[in-house]
């Protein structure tokens, strides 16, 4: 059985649904017996979830074509 | 389109007793009466899913349709009865709540949603006979919706109206298939059939024989509506298949059949032109109208423009019959498209392109690509090629389709909008400038990436000099602190500004190397491969430096959303 540490070190496929077969049975023996990484593995898909979903960084839309304009200004002025 | 012309009893009462709810049924085979192979094979799969009784009740199965129909906003009557009447029972809320998730937000089913109705009381049986109703319940929505088109209908549920958001009230985790015991069978006699078309027997059949005789029924449906030929031919129907699976952003039909219309001699990069709703230059004119215009047709979740018109396709040259015979197609891809959804079938090809729930309500997030992909086809290969010919125009294009990408990756490296935008023209300047000296070992988006991230970085040490990118010694030792369960819906507790603002304080907060990990792969989408390369690490490395900052993070987030009643608790690692 998995101690907490080596589940914590090991579990980052399984959030990504890569783990392959055998390392999916052990992780899910230790999760079975485990609360706090149950509580970890919930919150940390959560997490993902919410940081997936945010806008905290993405380009407003009516900012493309300002950046594509001045960019390709900036080109054509260096090749004039 | 019009209504097509009534075919008289072309649906034998019995079978349009076995979907009661739906009016319409009738109507629906009186409009495909000149595809009558068609007809019978679709009473069949009505006959093994709807009327056989075994595992779930008649009750919870008239229950199942009457709720797809109300996601659909489709012409449907509750069945009424002894057994029916205001009978909100547990396992029938269970079952109602599955169904309008599978119905409408299919993509975002899991093992949980899957696991739910087991502790509710049922059985695998019983959950495959669900997922088999719900399926059939959207192959005849589908059908209703393409050819009664002018049918009354009733507004559509609440859910089904609201806006495709992954804020509403659903749970999305990633969970691996299958999600119900698979029975293995050998030597089943419909195997034969399946290696005769496919060349093997796909998964999505495997997990379905608790009820070998509804694959019997699916297999003769799939023999004469996608096989046979008629109107039109295996390769547009193929076609039909892979687009209407890439609209509803299923990643098992796109590889499956992907993969079919290669053997079928298809250049895969067709397919994948097909995938992206963007068409071969060398398809005929009718075929993309008719691609376009079936994309219409896809199941509630996906971003459909616009309501399915069948006069654009006889503008096109398209007959009425091979605008019926397509429909049929869309119902068939929508009926197994559901189901592999519900029971979480692996896809048996690895698949070039993985879905994910950004795919639906945000076309220009791009989804997540495997290796495979990123080593086959770069779809910005020819304009490279045309900027270090000298066409200057051609890096135009280049900036629009990645100037959301740069900006992302800048702002979370850096912080301020401003700084972000100043620094995203600086990136597109350098690549401009060192264009030439691109060879195409990766992909275009990767090396653009990269010096995205370098430039962020530099900018990011001119302000703090002692803070380096990839010289973090703390590896070790992390363990969460904060170990308290989080309520089930933690986006519902804040506004979407709000939860912009925590994630983005708390993604500034992480040292740059974990966040430029999240970055690249949880906000914009890279692969792990993409990822590790674009900071020139190991798949290794990338993926414990993203466990790491998604752990981090987890602990920013937590105080925001710990359950109140249970602040008290605190499990203990062990």
């Amino acid at each position: 059985m998995l101690s907490c540490v080596e589940f914590l070190a090991e579990f980052g496929d399984y959030l990504d649904g890569a783990a392959g077969p055998e390392l999916r049975a052990k992780l899910e023996a230790h999760l079975n017996e485990c609360k706090a990484c149950q509580v970890i593995v919930d919150s940390t898909r959560k997490t993902i979830r919410i940081v997936t979903d945010s806008d905290s960084f993405t380009l407003p839309a009516d900012t493309v074509e300002p950046i594509v304009t001045d960019v390709m200004g900036r080109i054509r002025q260096k090749k004039l | 389109m019009g209504a097509m012309p009534s075919a008289g009893n072309a649906a034998s009462p019995a079978y349009s007793a076995s979907v009661e709810p739906y009016a319409f049924v009738p109507r629906v085979f009186a409009a495909q009466q000149a595809l009558p192979k068609a007809i019978q094979a679709e009473q069949r799969l009505i006959e093994a899913i709807a009327a056989q009784e075994g595992g779930l009740s008649r009750r919870h199965k008239d229950r199942l349709f009457w709720t797809v129909a109300s996601v659909w906003g489709h012409d449907c009557r509750r069945v009424t009865g002894p057994d029916t009447s205001c009978d909100e029972t547990r396992n029938d809320s269970a079952l109602v709540a599955f169904a309008q998730k599978l119905a409408r937000y299919a993509l975002l089913v899991s093992k949980h949603d899957v696991e739910a109705l087991k502790r509710a009381g049922f059985d695998d049986r019983e959950i495959l006979e669900a997922v088999q109703t719900i399926a059939l319940g959207q192959m005849l929505c589908t059908l209703a919706n393409a050819l009664c088109p002018d049918d009354e209908r009733q507004p559509a549920s609440e859910m089904a109206s609201a806006p495709f958001s992954l804020a509403a009230n659903v749970e999305y985790t990633e969970t691996p298939g299958p999600y119900l015991q698979t029975k293995a069978v050998t030597g089943y006699p419909i195997y034969p059939l399946f290696r005769q078309q496919f060349g093997f027997v796909p998964n999505i059949f495997v997990d379905q024989m608790l009820r070998p005789d509804v694959v019997e029924a699916e297999a003769e449906v799939l023999q004469q509506i996608l096989i046979g030929e008629d109107r039109l031919s295996r390769i547009q129907k193929e076609n039909i298949l892979l687009a209407i699976s890439a609209a509803n952003a299923n990643t098992y039909f796109v590889a499956v059949h992907g993969q079919i219309l290669t053997v079928l001699g298809v250049p895969a990069e067709d397919s994948d032109q097909v995938v992206q709703g963007e068409y071969p230059p060398i398809m005929p004119a009718a075929d993309v109208a008719l691609l376009k215009e079936i994309r219409k047709l896809a199941l509630p979740a996906a971003a459909s423009p616009g309501k399915f018109d069948s006069g654009e396709l006889q503008a096109q040259g398209l007959t009425q019959l091979q605008i019926v015979e397509a429909a049929t197609m869309a119902a068939l891809t929508n009926f197994l498209n559901t189901l592999q959804f519900g029971l979480g079938a692996v896809p048996d090809f690895p698949p070039h392109r993985i879905f994910t729930p950004k795919d639906l309500h945000r076309s220009a997030a791009p989804s997540r690509l495997t290796v495979h992909e990123s080593q086959s086809e770069d779809a910005d290969t020819p304009y490279v090629a045309r900027v270090q010919n000298g066409d200057t125009d051609a890096f135009e294009e280049l900036v629009r389709r990645h100037s959301r990408r740069v900006f992302s990756t800048l702002a979370g490296i850096l912080g301020g909008v401003d700084d972000a935008r100043d620094a995203t023209q600086e990136v597109f300047l350098k690549v401009f400038e060192h264009i030439g000296n691109f060879q195409g070992r990766s992909k275009f988006s990767t090396w653009l990436i990269s010096i995205a991230i370098n430039t962020g970085t530099d900018l990011l040490r001119q302000r703090k000099p002692y803070e380096p990118l990839d010289e973090i010694a703390d590896d070790e030792g992390f363990r969460p602190k904060q170990i308290q369960s989080w309520t089930e819906n933690p986006e519902q507790l804040l506004a979407a500004s709000e939860r912009n603002d925590l994630v983005r304080e708390a993604v500034l907060r992480l040292p740059p190397k974990y966040r430029v990990a999240v970055l690249l792969r949880d906000i914009n989408q890279l692969s792990t491969e993409e990822a590790a390369a674009a900071l020139g690490v190991s798949i290794p490395a990338l993926k414990a430096r993203l466990l790491r900052g998604r752990l981090m993070l987890r602990e920013s987030l937590a105080p925001h959303f710990i359950r109140t009643e249970n602040r008290s608790f605190n499990a203990q690692l062990r």
